[in-house]
């Protein structure tokens, strides 16, 4: 993505910004339709907060684990106990976009990690799936370790994206499923 | 191939060789130090190798605010929190850590307390997140040859209240001056020499495989093999040999900066769980399953290993080698490596030779599944790949 001028970086935020608001609401939608987003989400600490933020100032997104229930909290500003900064939105969005694995960002020093990386690497987990639910499979082949493996169809994955809450269970031993 | 995109640094100034550590009163006056904290434990002082060190600060202008030995053989994040509290009550103005990987990741530890003036470190963990220089000037003194922490950008410091290893990794952590003496390197017993050249080559070996392998850290990567395999066997055999020991110091270090900049992966993923789950020494926990990684990401990195055939097992073994078996040639030599060490050294080579029992294995595959190297790892397994890579190294 060539270097823009600040017209073109305005445009970049605001789709940045809607991609977030999908990714926000599709990590609670996909908790709801897969019990691996729920086994994840359940192994992080109670109470917890994980945000996404594009430097230095946004947009960003974060979610809340509280007792029995994951919560979106959408794009306002909260103390976060892990926080995941991408270094602009060039580099951003196409990770978010499906254009580049959440992975491969990470080893081309496109973001940042502050917290626990035991969580980080939970979050991971996480967002392979809802990769999974939200990118076509031509997308997903590339970008994901391994086949999306969707309990339910991409329909019902977005339709689902109107919640912003979703309850999870308690931990239970890893699985085939749990693990992929 | 050049990745699409890379980043390296390696900007540690490295001292390395015959009276390197006379030079501490020129460096320490370059970084405008005046009053280092001494960082290392009690066995190197009894040893007189931490106190080689004392006398050459003697022979400089700066004063040692205080010598900390207390640094356990596994330290944690409280003795961290320690140190930078020593460091502020004595109006120390640098950190010079001697000793092993423990030491010195201690003294990073502290590092990160004192420059973003934490109440404790685990405010500050996590990857590339620390900005800011560090306040504190680093000078770090190995006298093992294996971590290559002296040139790392990350840390490994045990969170004792979990029972977990955490890890820190940033670019603010890399020392400003690493010095290799071989007076300074500990003559140790064959076997922990072995354990340490194999956890050097592990780290050599992962750079080449993992996400953010590039040119440069494949070429520190690819000197380093050299020297593994011509000076294990020769610091096994003899290890009064000093300019051995600096060859596989200096092997360690190269390392160090191929993994520094590539990170590692799987290897390290199931050696962190083994450790932290059944106490396997990490030297020995990385020999023993290096070459049961390597066949796991052999069909996505086999070229990679074929690259660095010249060096584990020499350029005739390469040319006598069809191209399409060279990256499995590569890990046949690594365990022709291991079973030399094991024969000379007793160098486990199971992971129940290392002490793992069966029913340790689902729970060191679950924390070898959330560990961090993991995500640099060029496949990701299952839980239940890493099972069945474990069960196959027991």
């Amino acid at each position: 993505m060539a270097a823009a001028g600040w017209r073109v970086k305005r445009g970049r935020k605001a789709l940045a910004a809607v991609v977030l608001w999908v990714l926000g609401r599709g990590l609670v939608a996909s908790a709801r339709l897969d019990k691996r987003v729920r086994f994840e989400v359940s192994s992080w600490p109670d109470p917890y907060t994980v945000s996404f933020l594009i430097a230095p100032w946004g947009p960003r997104v974060s979610w809340r684990r509280k007792s029995s229930t994951l919560t979106c909290l959408g794009s306002v500003k909260v103390d976060s106990d892990l926080l995941v900064t991408f270094k602009s939105v060039d580099v951003a969005l196409p990770a978010l976009l499906g254009a580049k694995g959440i992975l491969d960002a990470f080893a081309e020093h496109r973001l940042t990690v502050r917290g626990d990386l035991k969580v980080g690497m939970s979050l991971i987990r996480c967002l392979h799936i809802v990769e999974g639910y939200l990118f076509p499979d031509f997308v997903t082949r590339r970008i994901l370790p391994r086949p999306a493996g969707r309990k339910r169809s991409h329909l019902v994955a977005y339709g689902a994206l109107i919640h912003t809450e979703a309850l999870i269970v308690a931990k239970a031993e890893p699985t085939e499923e749990t693990a992929a | 191939m050049i990745p699409a995109y890379y980043e390296f640094q390696n900007s540690t100034k490295i001292l390395s060789g015959s009276h390197a550590i006379e030079h501490i009163g020129y460096e320490l006056a370059a970084l405008g130090v005046s009053r280092p904290l001494v960082l290392t434990n009690r066995q190197l002082l009894d040893l007189k190798i931490a106190t080689m060190v004392l006398d050459a600060l003697e022979d400089t202008e700066a004063s040692v605010a205080t010598i900390y030995d207390n640094v356990p053989v596994d330290s944690s994040v409280a003795v961290a929190n320690e140190v930078a509290r020593v460091y502020r009550e004595t109006a120390a103005d640098a950190i010079i850590a001697v000793g092993g990987g423990s030491v010195l990741d201690t003294a990073k530890g502290a590092t990160i307390v004192l420059a973003h003036r934490a109440n404790s470190l685990l405010e500050h963990q996590g990857a590339e997140s620390l900005l800011g220089r560090r306040s504190v000037a680093f000078i770090a003194i190995p006298t093992t040859a294996g971590t290559g922490s002296e040139v790392t950008s990350a840390a490994v410091i045990k969170d004792t209240d979990r029972h977990a290893k955490v890890s820190f990794q940033s670019l603010s952590l890399l020392p400003d001056v690493a010095i290799l003496d071989p007076r300074l390197l500990v003559k140790k017993p064959p076997r922990l020499t072995a354990a340490t050249a194999m956890d050097a080559l592990t780290h050599a070996i992962e750079s080449v495989s993992c996400r953010q392998a590039n040119p440069l850290s494949d070429c520190y990567a690819r000197a380093a093999i050299d020297l593994i395999r011509e000076y294990t066997p020769i610091t096994v055999d003899r290890p009064d040999d000093t300019s051995a020991r600096l060859a596989l110091a200096n092997a360690a270090l190269m390392a160090g900066v191929a993994f520094s900049n590539a990170l590692v992966g799987i290897v390290h993923a199931m050696g962190h769980a083994a450790g932290g789950m059944s106490g396997v020494a990490h030297g020995e926990a990385m020999a023993l399953l290096l070459p049961h990684g390597m066949a796991y990401n052999l069909d996505a990195v086999g070229d990679r290993y074929a690259a660095i055939l010249p060096s584990l097992a020499g350029i005739d073994a390469y040319a006598a080698t069809p191209q399409a078996e060279r990256g499995q040639a590569a890990i046949d030599a690594v365990k022709a490596l291991l079973g030399m060490l094991n024969e000379r050294t007793g160098l486990p080579l199971t992971l129940g030779a290392a002490g793992v029992t069966p029913d340790e294995i689902p729970e060191i595959a679950a924390v070898a599944l959330d560990d961090a190297s993991m995500s640099m790892n060029i496949k990701q397994p299952t839980y239940e790949e890493l099972v069945t890579i474990l069960e196959g190294a027991l």
